[in-house]
């Protein structure tokens, strides 16, 4: 293209110069310059000068253009791929944290329930140790008031005994006696 | 050497009345011009090129450009369009900067027809190769006249082929026709203008604005008409699928507000 851009570009001066149509001056007679070998030379520059502006010009406007339409599409795509990465991960971090809320929850709700058994647990047992020790001091108490009353008793038989060895060694009448008898178990006798 | 420039009716100057055009080095010394700002804003904007943000002014420019005519391709001919890009791109540079060299100098290469028919050869030469690789030598023809109609009336189809290949021709004829008179015609409005000032007064100047509007609409217009041409030859197989399917074409909707 190049060389065919040269020979036209050369060649439309010799057409400008030897080639005379009488058409082009019956043109120019009116008022119309046409010059055939300015045309072909026009051509020809321009056949010239798509390939060289192309290679040198445009074809690296072009791949820069693209160079950076290519950047910064990579650019906004990472930036979208770190958007729906982060959007991810808001919605894990999310799950994760209602999943630590529920087991939170869970384990507290737990430990209330184990508190709650342990207190029933020890109320029952208190409870229970309560009555084993009402029932154990009410068993000591008739336990103590039986024996009280069974030393009460022996001591009556013994004090019995003694005044009526008193009785006998002093000899006094059965009156008198009687008396120190009624006296001595009014004396000691317990009410019930 | 004057004779050559074209120097005699600047923008400044009074207008010398007749345009004779410029010699045939007269054009390639304003090609080299256009061509030596093209490389310089191009080679300071490479300096960029590699880094992830353009800094420089040239660059920012440049990448301006690069995308606009990136939407442009992608907008009208479709996905396959990025292909064309560096082909309207460099179409959209020559003709800006030499339509932008007509306001400062007696004339450029875009106020001059010969040029202008060049570049639009080469535009509507690209078009049918394009149009050919996609459709095949035979479809791209047979493309040329119109629907399939009955044997019966095979004379219609031959008379729309005939009429669509003068239709070729003549895109040729209308996309040079229109950057050479806008552009001479944007001079001779600045000459005459400055008739009226006399030799001291440039009244021609406050056209400016308006001329540079001008320059970037003219751009615009050729590289888009040729997206257009692009567009219909090689979507021309993906149109009658979707007119089967009762499916509109993707680029239907640009294409009729491109063209106008």
């Amino acid at each position: 293209m190049f060389i065919i851009g040269l020979i036209l570009a050369v060649g439309g001066f010799w057409v400008s110069k030897e080639v005379k149509l009488s058409f082009l001056e019956t043109l120019a007679s009116q008022g119309i310059l046409l010059d055939f070998g300015k045309t072909i030379s026009a051509i020809g520059v321009f056949l010239i000068l798509f390939k060289v502006i192309d290679v040198f010009y445009f074809t690296p406007l072009r791949e820069s253009i693209q160079g950076r339409t290519t950047a910064l599409e990579a650019t906004f795509g990472e930036a979208e791929s770190l958007r729906s990465e982060m959007t991810q991960m808001k919605t894990e971090f999310e799950a994760r944290l209602a999943q630590t809320e529920a087991e939170a929850r869970e384990k507290i709700q737990a430990q209330i329930r184990e508190a709650q058994e342990m207190r029933t647990q020890l109320m029952a047992e208190a409870t229970q140790k309560a009555d084993q020790f009402l029932k154990r001091a009410q068993e000591d108490i008739a336990r103590d008031k039986e024996q009280a009353l069974t030393e009460i008793r022996q001591k009556v038989v013994t004090l019995s005994l003694q005044a009526t060895e008193k009785l006998l060694q002093d000899n006094v009448d059965n009156e008198r006696n009687r008396k120190l008898v009624d006296d001595f178990l009014a004396k000691v006798e317990v009410p019930r | 050497m004057g004779t050559t420039l074209g120097i005699g009716s600047s923008l400044w100057a009074a207008g010398g009345g007749e345009h004779h055009g410029l010699s045939w080095l007269g054009m390639m010394v304003y090609i080299a011009l256009v061509l030596g700002i093209v490389f310089f804003a191009l080679s300071r904007a490479k300096q960029d090129f590699g880094q992830r943000v353009f800094k420089g002014f040239w660059s920012q420019l440049l990448e301006q450009v690069y995308l606009f005519i990136e939407n442009l391709c992608v907008g009208i001919i479709g996905a396959h369009g990025r292909k064309y890009i560096p082909f309207i791109l460099t179409f959209w540079l020559v003709i800006f900067v030499s339509n932008v060299v007509a306001l400062f100098f007696p004339t450029s290469p875009t106020a001059d027809l010969s040029f202008n028919l060049g570049v639009a050869l080469i535009a509507i030469g690209y078009v049918q190769w394009e149009g050919m690789k996609a459709n095949g030598v035979l479809g791209h023809f047979k493309h040329f006249a119109g629907p399939k109609l009955p044997p019966a009336l095979l004379l219609i189809s031959f008379m729309i082929f005939i009429i669509e290949i003068i239709s070729e021709v003549m895109k040729n004829v209308s996309l040079s026709l229109r950057l050479f008179g806008n552009i001479e015609g944007g001079h001779q409005a600045v000459v005459a203008m400055n008739n009226l000032g006399g030799s001291f007064v440039p009244v021609g100047f406050l056209l400016m604005p308006i001329k540079i509007l001008t320059c970037i609409v003219q751009a615009l217009i050729f590289s888009l008409l040729t997206c257009v041409y692009l567009s219909l030859v090689t979507h021309h197989e993906d149109d009658h699928h979707h007119d089967e399917a009762g499916e509109p074409a993707g680029h239907s909707e640009a294409q009729p507000a491109a063209a106008h």
